[in-house]
């Protein structure tokens, strides 16, 4: 995957941190439900999954 | 001519590690300013109320949110040895909102001024409880021009006479640490140290149950290092004439300058703590009253005495690391040279000690929560900047990152820096724990 390469404003590598920061979000409103009274756990896998997707993705360095 | 700095790193690079990493001491600097900066009223008073209520167990935390950290400091070195300014970096490519606003004039000159604040309460105090157990009574009232005057004449002398200035500022937050580790490591001679406990709470992590664990967890390792530590560390390497050969000595720097200092320092305030409040069952809130309480609980009189003197150097080194990081970023924004002999560098520079006003008033509130919430909001944002500005090849060229593993580090940093942003966002809806 090219994450250079631009798409509207941003590049990739930019618009992958924007869903990291949602996919972040996710998996935090997952993780009050879950400590809470063990609810949320879709919302909680669903974060977790997209964030370490974007965390491993965007981890690769430009070519 | 190459400078005599160049010719003794090529003759470091030579030599077998040891006798090279003493060398790189010697040389080293800002890595110790930023130690001297971090190592805060607040970071302390977090350090001793971890030890006061969980003994050892958090311990762990230090080294992994310092570390998590050391991934933007090595940002910030290469942009340093590449000879290149991070907040002109940041206007040049995402614009002065995110460089000259959110890094420079908030996420730096506003916090350095803010929590100023809180230097000067805890160093006036502390000069009062120190003038007490010697027999002299000098209230905080008076005491504070004393600590102004100090840490002026500290914060002036950073780039007096060229590099000998910036040379001398940077040997005074050496001293400092080392005056943190005698006191701090004497403290904890006098109450002994549970090795199995303290071995276990380092390298077993251990939070406290439900959403507090969740808290301390998010706000430690995200808020070890934070946006101005990263300036000073790329400004006071650019002050120092840092460039593409000093990179290996900016690494060192930033490992033997601001990790260990920092790790060591934190451990040895907290297992003060856990030997003692810990063990004793007390949970005072405040610094002031943490060290109140532990002084009884030292017993001889050298031990006391020693402990102020180490924590005084805790608010005094951070007063004067933020002045100077504060001027400087004031005229990265402004895009003025830094020439500091000139009066605009003075004023900028001792914009802080406005902070004498804590004697009397505590820090005024509003601006306080407008700045907490600001930091909160942009700080995972200035971060996201440097790591596209790390990984573009149109900003610092074949400087940028090769290392998936840098990146790796760089993005869990992010993350936690999200984190904190929507923390807080969810603080405001009622969203997050009671």
């Amino acid at each position: 995957m090219r994450l250079e390469q631009r798409i509207g404003p941003a590049s990739l590598r930019a618009w992958g941190l924007v869903l990291n920061f949602f996919a972040n979000g996710l998996l935090l409103y997952g993780a009050i439900g879950y400590v809470s009274d063990g609810s949320r756990v879709g919302a909680l896998g669903i974060g977790a999954l997209v964030s370490l997707s974007c965390v491993l993705l965007l981890s690769s360095p430009s070519r | 001519m190459e400078s005599p700095e160049l010719v003794e790193l090529r003759r470091l690079r030579a030599l077998p590690p040891l006798r090279r990493w003493l060398g790189y001491f010697q040389l080293g600097g800002p890595g110790f300013m930023d130690a001297a900066l971090t190592l805060g009223a607040g970071t302390l008073t977090a350090a001793m109320l971890s030890g006061a209520r969980f003994g050892y167990k958090t311990a762990w935390l230090l080294w992994v949110s310092m570390g998590l950290g050391l991934f933007m400091m090595a940002a910030m070195a290469r942009f340093t040895t590449r000879g290149q300014g991070a907040v002109a970096l940041q206007n040049r490519h995402h614009g002065w909102l995110v460089g000259s606003l959110m890094t420079a004039l908030v996420g730096t000159a506003a916090v350095a001024i803010i929590f100023n604040y809180g230097q000067y309460s805890l160093g006036t105090h502390l000069i009062e409880s120190l003038a007490a157990r010697v027999g002299f009574h000098f209230p905080r009232q008076v005491n504070w021009v004393l600590y102004m005057a100090v840490t002026s004449w500290l914060t002036l002398s950073y780039g007096r006479g060229g590099r000998r200035g910036i040379r001398f500022v940077e040997t005074y937050m050496k001293l400092s640490i080392a005056v943190m580790f005698v006191a701090f490591g004497a403290c904890l001679f006098v109450t002994g140290v549970n090795w199995p406990a303290a071995l276990r709470g380092l390298f077993v992590p251990w939070l406290p149950p439900g959403g507090y664990g969740l808290d301390i967890f998010v706000a430690s390792s995200a808020a070890a290092i934070g946006v101005m530590d990263w300036f000073l560390f790329n400004q006071a390497g650019l002050a120092r004439g840092w460039g593409r050969e000093h990179e290996p000595l900016a690494r060192f720097d930033m490992s033997f300058g601001l990790f260990l200092p920092f790790v060591i320092v934190n451990f040895l305030v907290l297992a003060v703590f856990a030997e003692t409040l810990f063990v004793s069952g007390a949970h005072p809130e405040t610094a002031q009253e943490l060290a109140a309480a532990l002084e009884p609980l030292l017993g001889s009189t050298w031990a006391p005495i020693l402990f102020y003197i180490g924590f005084l150097a805790v608010p005094i080194s951070t007063t004067v690391g933020m002045s100077i990081a504060g001027a400087m970023a004031i005229h990265e924004a402004f895009g003025w040279e830094h020439d500091t002999s000139r009066w605009r560098w003075r004023a900028a520079a001792l914009l802080p000690q406005v902070g004498f006003l804590a004697v009397w008033y505590p820090r005024p509130v509003f601006l306080v929560i407008a700045i907490g919430a600001f930091l909160s909001l942009t700080d995972n944002i200035v971060a996201w900047s440097f790591y596209l500005l790390l990984n573009d090849e149109n900003a610092i060229g074949e400087g940028r990152s090769h290392s998936r593993f840098w990146n790796l580090g760089l993005m869990l940093q992010v993350t936690l820096l999200n984190s904190i942003a929507i923390i807080y966002v969810f603080n405001r809806l009622g969203w997050w724990f009671e």
